[in-house]
């Protein structure tokens, strides 16, 4: 056995080793004081003293023994027995770990979710000392700008030497590259442009070659060389060291760019955006030439180290005098002169902002944080109400086993080894619901990452264990196990021997009511699930089924590219005859062609002389001729684009919708009016036609809008509605785009309903697994429900034969326990509802047109909770009335 | 063994180890035995509730542990007392009538 003693050396034994070594030292030395004492010198005493004891080691060694092995073995027999009592109740222990286990994992999947995007630290040097900018927008309710131009860059740059070392990263963009020449192959990558020292301020090193430097960053146009990611590196070149050096070439639609890879960064590093990550990475020199001096350009995010002991607020004041100043200079080119002054002073007196970056700059932390934290609430909710479920079984089987513990107490058993019993059997309960668990979160969150992911929006998160997760899982079990066996073995332990074995009728009221809790608890989490749940499902299914004010079905939208560089005319000399030569394609009902799929919208301000408003922000959509009929938006007034129009370089004819016409000319005719301001580019507009509204965002009511034609410089999204099978017609239009031109070819075919599906790719996750989450919590609830209350029933069968036996009918027995049943599960639901309307607050921001307090939100989860507890309590009420009375009564 | 630690115990109140020893040693020189045993058997002692232990500090000021007897071990000593007295009788019976 010593092997278990040394086993559980690590746990207790030191402890118990200095209490027996100094025990047996002070034996030894009394021993020593009175052989001293007597006459004897120091040395012979002590030899002597050392002989009578014996073997000192080996006493030690059997002591330990003594006091190890006791608890030891009690903790092996508990382990064993609670094993045992586990299998024995089979069906018990599969639901309470199936629904713990399932419960574990959804918190565990939301958890390693939310951790990725919102707490993982940036693997950078002294990432809590990266800030970065953002500004404030003109409208209060708009989310803060974190994009600047060049020369903004550089103004605050040079205003905050000395405090912060400002370092630009530019919103990536999607270029098409050839890395192999010889087949001449494109492909997207994510790229980034970044100053020369980002890599230095941020603290990264090269895995291969070098990282860029401000020698790459001295000239515009100079310096084309580019830094891979090491993720990239190794996914499209299997980590090839001999990729540096080589030259590989940047399509734009001018002209094509040689670049020449210099080297590799860091294996943890892959950008500065959690949940997107960037391939390479070009010198800030490299931009567009446009960019340089041009505070319109506004494409990069501004990021900095804070130096040492320099406090936020010293860098924070610093900046935004610069910042102000630059709006200033820069206000006369922004405004035209007859801006009202306010605006003027609006734009110049922008507050800055200092965040802090050291969890990453991410604008997708801001579009999924609230659709992650509901649905991490919902886990966590789940976690409650599968706890008590398995709370309310354990209680209601020690319950049961009342007989065994107080035999056990009164052959002289501690309570503290009854207490140990019920832990240890919530605890292999919980370890083997965590280990489920796991493996449920390891399948879970790649899904949950998959279905945010949409064509455009390459999510990547790196969803992976790491200690925080692992510390978190730990601390859940240990939790759930403790809460889950305490309350049954508190009262396990608190259990009288005397009043047990004397069978009292009294007790089975008393063992129902200690119940009634649990159930109060577990319908009340229960309730908030599906109150929520059904909030957000049903929000979902208004959602869907909005009239966008456009027919997407049989609409395909075909993304294009040239093949080679061209110039703008040559560019729209193709479009007019790739639209020309779909239109005589058979099985195409209408051609036309869009700057942005229709979901996708362009905000700008325009002033109109004469209306109330002089300046307003609205949605621009520019479009080609055909556009309308393509999509199905009906002409209200005037007329639509035609090919004429196209035939001027800076074309002035505009279409406003509805909304516009109605918002800003009234009643009056809005066909001939005329605008000031700038639109894309060109000077006064003047209204040819009213077309009914469309949804932009299906989540709003449709914004006034104005289209415009397709701009010179903009090739365009060609959108075709098909009158026959969308699908067969694909490779067809691939043909006809080829034999149109060869200088251009379809990159991809995309169908329109699934474009517009995947803008409500949040809406639809979260209806999906809220919905989910209420079933399973509907599930739970009853068959926990009916654990309890079949429980407490039985205990009332002796109580329920003395009334039939008395002459009560078994229809009035049943009804009071039925009644005792649902006033219980009402008391929860109400505490549930109170929960929900506290909850729904939190979610109320992510509801489309659905009002919390309605029939429908409300009468479903009280119905189907309040007809479970009716099932659950009535089956066994009606086999206790039943039961013969005389039965019943000899029952105990 | 027990037996005698119990008795002893029993009569004289709370004593630490090497008091047993003593006391044990002092009223019979027959019952010598290796002084470090003592220990192991008041560890099971102790684990089986008959006799529990405190830190007290002696007249020399030093921390040791004493042992008491507990109520458990009252009645353990009552068994072992009736069992120890079947055993001699029974012995000396055989003794005189064999």
């Amino acid at each position: 056995m010593s092997w278990l003693s040394r086993i559980a050396s690590a746990f207790r034994s030191s402890g118990v080793d200095r209490a027996i070594d100094e025990e047996m030292t002070f034996h030894i030395e009394s021993r020593i004081r009175d052989l001293v004492a007597g006459g004897m010198t120091g040395d012979a005493a002590e030899a002597i003293a050392r002989r009578q004891f014996g073997n000192r080691l080996r006493l030690r060694e059997e002591s330990r023994d003594a006091k190890l092995l006791p608890w030891l073995d009690s903790l092996g027999r508990d382990v064993r027995l609670g094993a045992r009592m586990l299998r024995k109740n089979r069906l018990m222990t599969v639901a309470a770990i199936a629904s713990l286990s399932l419960a574990l994992g959804a918190c565990m999947s939301a958890f390693s979710l939310v951790d990725t995007l919102m707490f993982r630290q940036l693997p950078v040097h002294q990432p809590e000392r990266l800030k970065y900018l953002t500004y404030s927008a003109p409208n209060p309710e708009m989310p803060e700008n974190d994009t600047f131009s060049d020369p903004a860059f550089r103004r605050l740059r040079d205003a905050g030497r000395g405090q912060v070392d400002l370092f630009a990263m530019g919103y990536a963009s999607k270029p098409r590259v050839t890395f192999d020449v010889a087949s001449g192959e494109r492909e997207t990558v994510r790229a980034q442009f970044v100053s020369g020292d980002a890599f230095e301020r941020l603290g990264v090193r090269p895995a291969a070659g070098r990282l860029l430097t401000m020698q790459d960053d001295q000239r515009p146009g100079a310096h084309p060389v580019a830094v891979l990611s090491h993720a990239f590196w190794m996914q499209r070149f299997g980590g090839d060291p001999g990729i540096v050096g080589r030259w590989f070439v940047v399509h734009r639609p001018q002209e094509d760019r040689q670049f020449q890879i210099i080297g590799v960064t860091e294996p943890r590093f892959s950008g500065v955006e959690p949940g997107y990550s960037t391939d390479l990475w070009l010198p800030y020199a490299m931009q567009d030439a446009s960019a340089f001096g041009n505070a319109q350009y506004r494409t990069l995010r501004v990021i900095g180290r804070v130096k040492e002991d320099v406090s936020p607020d010293q860098v924070h004041s610093v900046l935004q005098a610069a910042f102000t100043n630059f709006r200033r200079d820069d206000a006369p080119a922004e405004f035209g002169a007859n801006t009202p002054p306010e605006r003027v002073a609006q734009f110049v007196n922008t507050p800055l902002h200092l965040r802090p970056a050291a969890t990453g700059v991410s604008s997708l932390r801001a579009r999924f944080q609230r659709p992650l934290l509901i649905l991490t609430g919902i886990a966590a909710l789940m976690l409650l109400l599968a706890g008590s479920n398995v709370a309310n079984l354990f209680l209601a089987r020690t319950a049961a086993r009342e007989d065994e513990m107080s035999l056990r107490l009164s052959l002289g058993a501690g309570r503290g080894r009854l207490i140990q019993q019920m832990l240890i059997e919530s605890a292999i309960v919980a370890g083997a619901a965590c280990l489920i668990g796991v493996m449920f979160a390891a399948v879970a969150a790649p899904a949950v990452v998959s279905l945010l992911r949409t064509a455009e929006d390459h999510v990547l998160l790196d969803v992976h264990v790491d200690w925080r997760l692992v510390a978190f899982i730990s601390g859940m079990t240990l939790l759930s196990s403790v809460l889950l066996g305490l309350a049954a073995a508190l009262r396990a332990s608190s259990v009288a021997p005397m009043t047990v074995l004397k069978a009292s009728g009294a007790r089975a009221s008393a063992r129902a009511r200690a119940l009634r809790p649990f159930v109060v608890m577990q319908v009340a989490f229960s309730v908030i699930v599906l109150f929520v749940g059904g909030l957000l499902v049903r929000s979902f299914v208004k959602l869907i089924s909005v009239n966008p004010g456009f027919a997407a079905s049989g609409v395909l939208l075909l993304s294009w590219e040239a093949v080679q560089p061209m110039d703008w005319h040559q560019q729209r000399t193709a479009l007019l005859e790739v639209l020309d030569r779909l239109r005589d394609v058979p099985g195409l009902a209408a051609v036309s062609a869009a700057e942005d799929t229709v979901l996708g919208r362009v905000r700008d301000d325009v002033s109109v002389p004469g209306t109330a408003r002089e300046t307003f922000e609205t949605t621009m959509a520019a479009v080609a001729p055909g556009f309308f009929e393509t999509m199905k938006i009906p002409l209200l007034a005037g007329r639509t684009f035609v090919r004429g129009d196209f035939d001027t370089e800076r074309p002035t004819v505009v279409i406003v919708n509805e909304s516009f016409a109605k918002r800003y000319f009234g009643s009056e005719p809005a066909v001939g009016r005329r605008f000031e301001g700038r639109i894309a580019g060109s000077l006064g507009h003047e209204v040819i036609g009213v077309v009914a509204d469309a949804r932009y965002d299906l989540r709003k009511p449709p914004a006034p809008t104005i289209y415009i034609l397709i701009p010179i410089r903009s090739l365009g999204i060609l959108h075709v509605r098909v009158s026959g099978d969308a699908t067969a017609i694909a490779d067809r239009l691939r043909a006809e785009v080829r034999a149109a031109t060869p200088l251009f070819r379809v990159t991809s075919v995309t169908a329109l309903t699934a474009m517009v599906n995947r803008t409500l790719v949040h809406e639809r996750l979260l209806a999906l697994l809220a919905g989910f989450f209420a079933l399973v919590g509907l599930v739970l609830t009853a068959v926990g429900l009916y654990g309890t209350l079949s429980y407490a029933v039985v205990q009332r069968t002796r109580e329920i034969g003395i009334r039939v036996a008395l002459g009560a009918r078994a229809v009035g027995a049943v009804r009071s326990v039925l009644t005792d049943s649902a006033r219980t599960t009402l008391i929860g639901a109400a505490c549930g509802l109170a929960g929900g309307l506290y909850a729904a607050r939190f979610v109320e921001t992510m509801l489309f047109e659905v009002a919390l307090l309605d029939v429908s939100s409300l009468a479903l989860p009280l119905g189907m909770l309040l007809l479970a507890t009716l099932v659950a309590a009535a089956l066994p009420a009606w086999r206790a009335a039943r039961v013969d009375p005389v039965i019943a009564l000899r029952r105990e | 063994m027990p037996l005698l630690v119990l008795t002893v115990l029993h009569r004289r109140g709370p004593l630490h180890g090497y008091a047993i020893t003593s006391h044990i040693q002092n009223l019979s020189d027959a019952l010598r035995v290796e002084e470090g045993s003592l220990y192991p058997s008041l560890h099971r002692m102790e684990e089986a509730g008959w006799i529990k232990a405190r830190t007290i500090t002696t007249e020399h000021n030093r921390r040791a542990r004493a042992y008491e007897i507990t109520a458990s071990g009252r009645r353990q000593l009552g068994i072992e007392e009736a069992r120890w007295r079947s055993v001699t009788d029974a012995v000396n019976h055989l003794l005189k009538h064999a």
